[in-house]
């Protein structure tokens, strides 16, 4: 089964036209992910790698009705209007790879997105991958294996290195998923985790975050309700006080925001942490072993 | 991106929020235009600039003329003065506070006020936590008449002052919305003694992201930077190519793919022993401009000692990235070990540029390694470590 995406799901690409869109429609296809339809206003009645464009969404739809999931590679500034135009067509899951997304843009998706149960993941996501079965975004082929490991992470680079490190120790994942880079994301920790929790082809689950925001504190609230086990790893230990390194800022929150309140929000839910990405294989398979002994 | 208090307050005027009278000092004459006893504030990003010798309050001409000489190019808390506001002094009855933020919990703005000015609302929320007062509104939504008016009797705001305080409130929110900010503060709002409402301190700070949108700012001198304080000369330059970077105090040079791995390999450098030189981000999909002068930045940082290179490429090519190392190599023959690591898409095209270099070169890429996703990054980097020892 896997979450968010499998073979079966038909997908739609938002700017396709575009020089990465098109480079990375391409590697998608290869993959094996069913895209049925582009979007880009002005250029409907093109065709990228096979794939019809369309001008509108709507219309996209219109002839792909079963069209589930939007993978959007507009620029920051039109990533708002992109997500609205696919939330208001009917798309249910909704990838947004752009970055740089205005924060007051993201709040008002958000709030567009719970109107009408929509899942909107990102900004600033590489995107979500069902290894062996089909990939939105640009995650590279080469990282992942078929498995049964859950992985979640706010950065793209850190997906990447985490399903390698599982795949060197003869795991593999069932799904990664980029959660996003920005300061306001379309989903939280726990939306994905409780897919994980749900899906019988997810063993247990790796939840990568980083210095910024709180993501990972409203995670650790959802993990106590967990069955399945959570192998954490944060990133920014020894991050210099008062510099920002690429990502979301601080606001007041108390003493939230360090990767220490992170990891010690994480380690009172019961996640291991890991130190160093080749010890979280090592955690998994002792996660594992303890679950499978208890139940 | 956070804004100087001259900034802010600049901002509050437009908007029609009461401020001091004030003079920003760049040029002596315009002392002239002062009134004593006046207040000179340092531009500086810190709070409590008072006890750190950032506010001090003159008399005189002479007085302000001799401050002001000892303020201009002195480093507080690690920022460089290089702007003073001399502002008219106000007597202070009472201190407030308010604010507009982004609740990161529930994605919601709100409007955060409290009877307690004049320091962090976050010593506040320890000491007092019923003196804040807090109303969330709707995305979007700006606040009626009755919630500046409500907010304001909240926080003990007499009823003389009641309908200038709601529109200082309403219209600090119309700033948060209008020009799309993270946060807006007013710490403190004096109510003078002469029973007037003014904001004697200014914090805003913008979203970056948003600020295509609002090219009027640039016109108030507001432009983009990109983080709060002062610039050493190397960030100065990263800046100026869009990459972001700091300066860290190691001889390990970092170049990372995103800023997500550029964390995790201090972490690890520092992890395993090693003391990383800088901390960097190429961003998705950099150009080969960027990525050379990324390299450029390691290799003419004379810390440095060697250069550990990691790109995982999903939206950021392989080939894009040796080509620029590659280049850059041949161009400018450094003479400092890169030990690397790169996998992802289009990684066979990346290695056959290396091996097409190697081959003319070969004297040229002698220190220059690269392994293959099967290597562990954490190998990776305890060999650039054992170097630079």
């Amino acid at each position: 089964m896997a979450i968010i995406i499998d073979e079966n799901t038909e997908t739609i690409v938002q700017g396709i036209t575009g020089t990465n869109a098109q480079l990375h429609t391409k590697f998608m296809l290869d993959y094996g992910t069913r895209i049925v339809g582009g979007v880009t206003p002005g250029k409907g009645g093109q065709v990228v790698h096979g794939v019809p464009v369309y001008d509108t969404v709507k219309e996209c739809l219109a002839q792909h009705p079963n069209a589930k999931v939007s993978s959007i590679w507009v620029p920051a500034r039109f990533t708002r209007d992109a997500i609205l135009e696919s939330i208001d067509a009917g798309i249910q899951i909704v990838i947004v790879i752009p970055e740089g997304i205005p924060i007051h843009d993201m709040l008002f998706v958000r709030k567009k997105a719970k109107e009408k149960g929509v899942v909107v993941i990102g900004g600033n996501t590489p995107g979500v991958i069902s290894p062996g079965r089909a990939l939105i975004g640009m995650l590279p082929k080469i990282a992942f294996k078929r498995g049964r490991i859950g992985t979640v992470a706010r950065s793209g680079a850190i997906t990447y290195y985490i399903a390698n490190s599982l795949n060197l120790e003869g795991l593999g994942e069932s799904t990664s998923v980029g959660l996003g880079g920005d300061p306001i994301l379309g989903s939280n920790f726990e939306d994905v985790l409780k897919m994980f929790e749900e899906d019988p082809d997810t063993d247990a689950v790796v939840l990568a975050g980083e210095i910024g925001g709180v993501y990972e504190e409203l995670a650790a609230e959802f993990i106590k309700t967990m069955k399945k086990p959570v192998i954490g790893f944060i990133t920014g230990r020894v991050a210099p006080q008062g510099k920002r390194l690429g990502h979301a800022g601080a606001i007041i929150e108390g003493e939230l925001g360090t990767a220490q309140s992170k990891i010690t929000a994480l380690k009172s839910s019961g996640v291991l942490i890991a130190e160093t990405l080749s010890e979280i294989p090592v955690l998994v398979k002792k996660a594992l072993k303890s679950f499978n002994s208890n139940s | 991106m956070r804004l100087y208090e001259y900034e802010g307050k600049m901002l509050f005027k437009e908007f029609g929020i009461p401020v001091p009278q004030s003079v920003l000092i760049g040029d002596p004459r315009e002392l002239d235009k002062v009134i004593y006893p006046a207040v000179l504030k340092a531009q500086v990003f810190i709070g409590k600039r008072g006890k750190a010798g950032a506010i001090k309050i003159v008399n005189s001409r002479q007085e302000a003329e001799l401050e002001i000489k000892n303020l201009l190019g002195r480093v507080i808390a690690g920022y460089e003065v290089k702007s003073v506001l001399i502002e008219e002094k106000i007597d202070i009855k009472k201190e407030l506070y308010l604010s507009a933020i982004i609740d990161r919990k529930l994605h919601k703005p709100l409007i955060l006020a409290s009877s307690e000015g004049g320091m962090e609302i976050e010593e506040v929320a320890k000491s007092n936590p019923d003196a804040i007062v807090k109303h969330y509104l709707e995305v979007g939504e700006y606040p009626e008449g009755w919630t500046g008016r409500w907010i304001a009797r909240a926080i003990g705001i007499p009823s003389s002052l009641i309908s200038k305080a709601s529109s200082i409130i309403n219209q600090m929110y119309k700033l948060f919305l209008d020009y799309e900010c993270k946060l807006v503060e007013i710490n403190p709002l004096a109510i003078t003694k002469d029973g007037n409402l003014v904001a004697l301190d200014s914090k805003v700070d913008l979203d970056e992201d948003a600020m295509y949108r609002h090219p009027e700012l640039k016109k108030l001198g507001i432009s983009a930077r990109h983080e709060v304080g002062e610039l050493t000369e190397r960030e100065k330059i990263a800046k100026k190519a869009g990459v972001p970077y700091v300066d860290l105090d190691g001889d390990i040079g970092v170049f990372p793919g995103g800023a997500g791995f550029g964390i995790a390999s201090i972490d690890l450098i520092k992890h395993f022993g090693g003391n990383p030189a800088n901390f960097m981000d190429s961003g998705g999909a950099p150009t080969q401009e960027r990525l050379r002068l990324m390299i450029d930045l390691l290799m003419k940082n004379p810390r440095v000692k060697v250069i550990f290179g990691a790109r995982f490429g999903g939206i950021s090519r392989c080939d894009d990235w040796a080509r620029a190392i590659c280049q850059y190599i041949i161009e400018n023959k450094p003479e400092k070990p890169m030990i690397m690591r790169m996998a992802g898409n289009m990684e066979q095209e990346g290695r056959k540029i290396f091996e097409k270099y190697r081959h003319e070169e070969p004297e040229l890429f002698k220190d220059i390694k690269i392994y293959k996703f099967d290597t562990p990054i954490e190998e990776v980097i305890k060999e650039t470590i054992k170097i630079a020892k």
